[in-house]
């Protein structure tokens, strides 16, 4: 093996370290057995996910990330994949405007997201009380990432595929049912994973569009660790790991590229 | 019995002209041809026809039927794509039982019909084969047999053959021209490639800028072109400008050869002016001792291909273009003589820039 190879390879595994150190050392320290959020742990015990299992304010906070976020992804879905259509077929020379408006939340930093929307739902009357606010937030947050995935299925696409469908009869809507559904699948259901993922785990937005009353699991693991050092916060956190990890595990399954 | 008709057809995005009045009745099983260069609107007359572009003026009758604001779905027609616009996700039968499907037709109808429509273009072993499984010609020919199998009243074809290699394409060719006088379909054929237009059409139309400039058949447009511009794009063209030297009592038309020989035109014989711009194809002319020839020249380039061989001549007309039989033993730099067959010269109105029409 020469130098350079070497180097490669060493630089490699250090990028997957940096990457995956942190998870290790999450899910480690939910096993610990001792008292105090530490690492390494001292003794082994599955005692906090138990605690964790018994604590009603975990347990409903996740509950309530799992359903904003998947009512946050079933509304970008629709705005997305229609956002992506309109900018592949239609835009024409406008396309470039219609790219940058729905990647702006990701391009703004995502605490001026949530302030500007602050203002606004404040200035309209309607505050944070609702819970459309902290909503209208995650739909902004998750919208790219539908928008991006089903572009680059959409992108290489041939066209003329739905209209040879509507010469041979079918309807603008079955053209788009039968045949470009179907094609543009993979790109949808990777962006509603990544769309599930970001609204679960965002923490600006919700830090400041919660309003009162039960809060997404980020700010209460937040509050959390404010008050307390436990293993519990690691148990928690290890538990959403693995549920995002079953994610994009089932989601690869059932649509990974095909075609 | 006329079958797709056309009349005064204009469209425009947003002042900009595609097509300035398109006017054209296709007879019920007649292969038409929509030849002309890129930008000159026959891909958008096209479109027009298939319904993908709303008209802006004009109409668009299928039977006498308006149909100009159909959607594309209601118009009965079946379409060739120059991608093949296959269904990637779909076998070979599917894709075939697509259109059939989305007429309700029953399922052992659907699956007959398939059958018999795969064993049309000889592609019955890939029924279950997915398209990117096929090559470019299989992928062709699961594209006619999609959209022939619906029994559509009319078959559009958009470039079908551009995407395909030169042998293949010779082979589709006499492939397409076969089954559409078997299915006796009236067709609609887009191209850029006059050859293409010449060997399958029943008749060929030429569009320039938006406007057709010639419609006729193959023969007629080749031999007979309606302007020098049209001569140019439809194979090569000699353009000999010559003066008019004497209108005899029997007809046609005396002009003077460089050289002192008299050259008879006999076609159109009340051509007014004093110069003729004819037209002689470098087939027709042949070449021959130079004391045979009514024009003298030097063989300037000679390319062997095949088949026959070309030739560029100078002479004191112009260069001119021959193409001659390889039996004949010509060497570059040997002096010939040109002879023309007159009943084969076209004079053309002067169609040149800044030339009175």
């Amino acid at each position: 093996m020469n130098f350079a190879s070497l180097c490669l390879n060493t630089f490699r595994i250090m990028v997957y370290v940096f990457l995956l150190a942190p998870i290790a050392v999450v899910v480690l320290a939910s096993l610990n057995a001792g008292n105090f959020l530490t690492f390494p742990p001292q003794g082994l015990s599955l005692r906090w996910f138990w605690t964790f299992l018994d604590n009603d304010i975990f347990i409903n906070a996740i509950l309530y990330s799992a359903l904003l976020a998947a009512s946050a992804t079933s509304v970008s879905l629709v705005l997305g994949t229609m956002a992506a259509l309109y900018y592949v077929r239609h835009a024409g020379r406008d396309a470039e405007w219609v790219r940058i408006g729905v990647l702006l939340p990701l391009i703004l930093p995502e605490i001026l997201t949530a302030i500007a929307l602050l203002f606004f739902f404040y200035e309209i009357g309607v505050g944070t009380e609702h819970k459309i606010a902290l909503f209208t937030g995650h739909v902004l947050m998750t919208l790219p990432f539908i928008f991006l995935n089903v572009n680059t299925s959409l992108q290489g696409r041939d066209g003329s595929v739905e209209l040879a469908a509507r010469t041979l009869g079918a309807s603008r809507y079955t053209a788009f049912r039968r045949i470009t559904l179907p094609l543009i699948a993979p790109g949808v259901s990777t962006g509603a994973v990544f769309a599930f993922i970001i609204s679960f785990d965002t923490f600006g937005i919700s830090f400041i569009l919660k309003g009162t009353g039960s809060a997404p699991l980020p700010i209460q693991l937040f509050d959390y660790l404010r008050f307390n050092f436990t293993p519990e916060a690691a148990a928690v956190s290890t538990v959403s790991i693995l549920l995002t990890l079953f994610l994009v595990v089932v989601s690869d399954l059932l649509f990974g590229r095909r075609i | 019995m006329t079958e797709v008709s056309l009349r005064a057809l204009k469209k425009y995005y947003g002042k900009t002209a595609a097509l300035k009045g398109i006017s054209l009745d296709v007879n019920h099983g007649e292969f038409i041809s929509l030849l002309g260069p890129s930008g000159c609107g026959k891909s958008t007359t096209l479109k027009c026809i298939a319904g993908f572009e709303e008209i802006t003026q004009g109409g668009i009758f299928f039977d006498n039927q308006d149909i100009s604001h159909k959607l594309p779905e209601n118009r009965d027609i079946g379409m060739v794509f120059q991608s093949y616009a296959l269904f990637p996700h779909m076998t070979v039968a599917q894709n075939l039982a697509f259109g059939l499907e989305m007429r309700r037709v029953s399922k052992s109808e659907i699956k007959e019909r398939v059958m018999r429509a795969m064993d049309m273009v000889q592609l019955t072993p890939y029924a279950d084969r997915y398209p990117k499984a096929l090559s470019g010609g299989q992928q062709q020919r699961v594209a006619l047999a999609r959209a022939l199998v619906i029994e559509p009243a009319i078959l559009l074809l958009d470039e079908p053959l551009a995407n395909l290699d030169a042998k293949l394409r010779d082979e589709m060719r006499g492939f397409i021209r076969d089954l559409q006088k078997r299915v006796g379909i009236t067709t609609i054929y887009v191209t850029h490639d006059q050859d293409e237009a010449m060997t399958m059409s029943d008749r060929v139309v030429v569009m320039f800028d938006g406007e057709i400039a010639q419609a006729a058949a193959p023969e007629d447009v080749y031999n007979a072109p309606a302007s020098e511009r049209i001569a140019r794009f439809v194979g090569n063209a000699n353009i000999l400008d010559l003066a008019i030297s004497a209108r005899p009592e029997g007809g046609g038309i005396e002009t003077r050869l460089p050289g002192g020989t008299t050259l008879h035109v006999t076609a159109s014989a009340d051509w007014a002016g004093e110069r003729l711009r004819i037209m002689a194809r470098p087939e027709q002319i042949m070449l021959t001792a130079p004391e045979h020839g009514q024009l003298g020249g030097r063989i300037a380039k000679r390319y062997f291909s095949g088949g026959h061989v070309e030739y560029s001549i100078d002479t004191d007309c112009d260069e001119i273009a021959v193409v001659g039989p390889t039996t004949q033993n010509l060497k570059e730099g040997d002096t010939v003589g040109l002879c023309f067959d007159p009943a084969r010269l076209w004079p053309m109105p002067d169609d040149r820039d800044g030339a009175a029409p």
